[in-house]
């Protein structure tokens, strides 16, 4: 197992006509060794780029790229000692589960011995070799519960079936650090939370490293040891999957982290309240040093209470939708402030209708400010 | 869906009647190839019999016999010839077709495109447009009376192939070439060991079609082999007709021909399963 280090790391394609494209910018990132890191943002926000660089597909344009503190920017992909997981799995369609899974040890070993074997006339070594290898295929296989299907053909695999055969050929190889690209976003919603129990398990048994590459937030967040959010090629926070969501470095994170996500307003601040479209909510004593001030205000939908109309301290709205999740239920309301939506217990929202009018009050010690701007920084009070 | 009755009717009647003009040659060739000298003869006038009236099996052992200018060697000389040339030039054009057509596909170099629409270019030439200028350029190697002007040029590939090995590979995922670069293998390996495998519907249609052009291949041979002990089957076949002039020995000609026909039908039924074969899906979602 390994660290991964990147250091200013940036990536520059080369358009028409000397336009240039920055898919990535300036990204330093230390993963520890056995660290599940999570790298997860919208699509096209540079994250699959950084996975694809530090496994070597695509070429470091700028900054220095560490595994086991050796600087390997130019060393080629299969000599940098990862092993990659790709979204569409990329099995071998040719070759059975086994064969796919005992692939990249065929490969290594016919580099590496192939010319000892010649030389010496080891005919035994080869076949010691392969006794070696399909060792490591019937552990793997057994560790993955891939036995039964060991002979059988990609196409004949379910998708949940290939994606197992993809971490499979992995782990087979046990490389330094693994690398996830969207490897659950072919599976359905029920087989993808399973698998992601499983990856978590998994991970807790390799040790490995691991660097995951996902657009899905609620995956990122339960599989992450540290959670990378990346917007426009840059890193917008990195830290724990909690401190994203309690502490949002800027409105970008608190936006993008947490379902429903976070209730962001556009107004400003004035002696200690937020203003916006002419409606005042008072925020505290502490905010009153922060000055007046243009700001956006977050705060969560399971912060937001639902008052009496026209009670004090709250915005006078109108029940939109109502979506009944079970345990909770989920309210969209039309607001001066614009959509709000709360998240509610269930039994507390059984009268409620579509229609009616509410009035909403949140939690000001819970609610966050930002700068202005699509990544504007949170505003400590 | 429930046909007409009359409407099938009609439609098999169609569908047996042009079997029966397409299949009409090669029965009529193989009644031929049966009947006694008199009779093939008459054939060639007009007169013929749905059935030979007495099978003479015996004209194809006396057709292999009288092949070439020594009894039963010549026809050994020229199958063998024959099949030596059309295994190396099925084996040439697959491999370097289904390697030009990897390069075209997989990689990004400056000119691919304008280098790929000069090669589909060169399909508009017909043969004969090269024939003379080819020709002075194998003598000058002093490669005139061996197989190699018939042999060597399948090596460097033809544009129909790799115009039809870029297309397959273009459609294989890219992920599965990264996968290969991660998993150890070159350039050429991804080619042997991924590529090819994958290719194997366009490669049955490659191998099939240049079998099948080059067994009966006429006129290359013709030219470029003097020596009746190197000529191929195609050829000698004419000197058949040449060496008995006049019809007289029509049944063995076609007794010949048959018999020549034979690898190319085998071949063809083979490889059928193959064609219509879509191995390439499978491996990635979908």
């Amino acid at each position: 197992m390994a660290t991964v280090q990147l250091t200013k790391v940036g990536k520059v394609y080369a358009g028409e006509r000397g336009v240039h494209f920055r898919a990535v910018e300036a990204v330093d990132l230390a993963i520890q060794d056995g660290e599940f890191c999570v790298l997860v943002g919208p699509s096209g926000c540079g994250k699959s780029t950084t996975l694809r660089m530090i496994a070597g597909l695509e070429e470091i344009s700028e900054g220095v790229l560490e595994i086991d503190g050796r600087m390997v920017n130019d060393v080629p992909a299969k000599d940098r000692d990862i092993a990659f997981v790709f979204q569409n799995y990329a099995l071998y369609p040719h070759l059975t589960v086994a064969e796919n899974v005992a692939f990249g040890l065929e490969t290594r070993r016919t580099h590496r011995n192939a010319l000892v074997a010649a030389l010496t006339g080891a005919g035994t070594a080869r076949g010691e070799e392969s006794a070696v290898i399909r060792a490591r295929v019937a552990e793997v296989s057994k560790t993955l519960g891939l036995d039964a299907l060991l002979h059988r053909y990609p196409r004949e695999l379910s998708g949940g079936q290939r994606q197992r055969v993809a971490v499979g050929r992995a782990i087979a190889r046990d490389p330094k650090v693994f690398l996830f690209d969207e490897p659950l976003s072919n599976l359905d919603a029920r087989l993808r939370i399973e698998t992601r129990t499983e990856l978590r398990m998994l991970h807790r048994r390799l040790a490995a490293t691991i660097v995951y590459v996902t657009h899905d937030q609620e995956e990122a967040m339960t599989l992450a040891d540290r959670l990378v959010v990346m917007h426009k090629g840059r890193i917008q926070q990195n830290a724990s999957a909690q401190e994203c969501y309690e502490n949002p470095a800027n409105r970008f994170v608190a936006g993008f982290i947490g379902t429903p996500p976070m209730n962001i307003v556009d107004g400003h601040l004035k002696a200690g309240a937020f203003v916006a479209n002419g409606v005042s909510v008072a925020l505290g004593a502490e905010h009153a040093r922060l000055g007046d001030r243009a700001s956006a205000l977050g705060f969560r939908p399971d912060r937001v209470r639902l008052v009496a109309p026209n009670a004090p301290s709250s915005v006078s709205a109108s029940i939109a939708a109502i979506e009944r999740l079970g345990d909770r239920t989920d309210v969209a309301l039309d607001s001066p402030w614009g959509r709000v939506v709360a998240r509610l217990d269930a039994d507390a929202t059984r009268a409620l209708r579509e229609g009616e009018a509410a009035g909403i009050a949140f939690d000001a010690a819970h609610a966050h400010l930002f700068e202005p701007g699509e990544c504007g920084g949170r505003i400590v009070a | 869906m429930k046909r007409p009755i009359f409407l099938s009717i009609l439609l098999w009647f169609v569908l047996i009647m042009g079997s029966a003009i397409f299949i009409f040659p090669l029965w009529w060739m193989a009644v031929v190839s049966l009947e006694t000298p008199a009779r093939a003869a008459a054939a060639m006038r007009g007169g013929i019999g749905l059935l030979p009236r007495d099978p003479q099996f015996s004209n194809y052992a006396e057709a292999i016999r009288q092949t070439g200018s020594v009894p039963w060697m010549g026809f050994i000389d020229a199958l063998s010839n024959s099949i030596v040339v059309t295994v190396l030039v099925v084996l040439g054009t697959v491999l370097s077709s289904s390697l030009v057509g990897y390069a075209f596909a997989r990689f990004r170099f400056r000119g691919n495109t304008p280098l790929f629409l000069i090669m589909l270019g060169t399909m508009m030439l017909p043969g004969q447009v090269t024939m003379i200028p080819l020709f002075l350029v194998f003598r000058s190697f002093g490669w005139i009376d061996s197989i190699l002007p018939l042999v060597v040029p399948a090596f460097f590939g033809n544009a129909f192939f790799i115009f039809m090995y870029r297309q397959f590979i273009a459609q294989i995922p890219e992920s599965l070439v990264e996968a290969a670069r991660i998993d150890g293998l070159g350039h050429l390996a991804i080619w042997w060991r991924i590529m090819l495998p994958l290719c194997r519907p366009v490669t049955a249609i490659c191998a099939v079609f240049t079998f099948i052009g080059t067994w009966n291949d006429f006129m290359t041979p013709l030219i470029y082999l003097h020596a009746p002990e190197s000529m191929t089957l195609a050829v000698t076949l004419n000197s058949f007709k040449g060496q008995y002039p006049g019809i007289n020995n029509v049944h063995l000609l076609m007794a010949m021909s048959m018999l020549t026909m034979i690898p190319c039908i085998i071949l063809f039924l083979a490889a059928q399963r193959t064609f219509i074969e879509g191995l390439a899906r499978g491996g990635v979602k979908g």
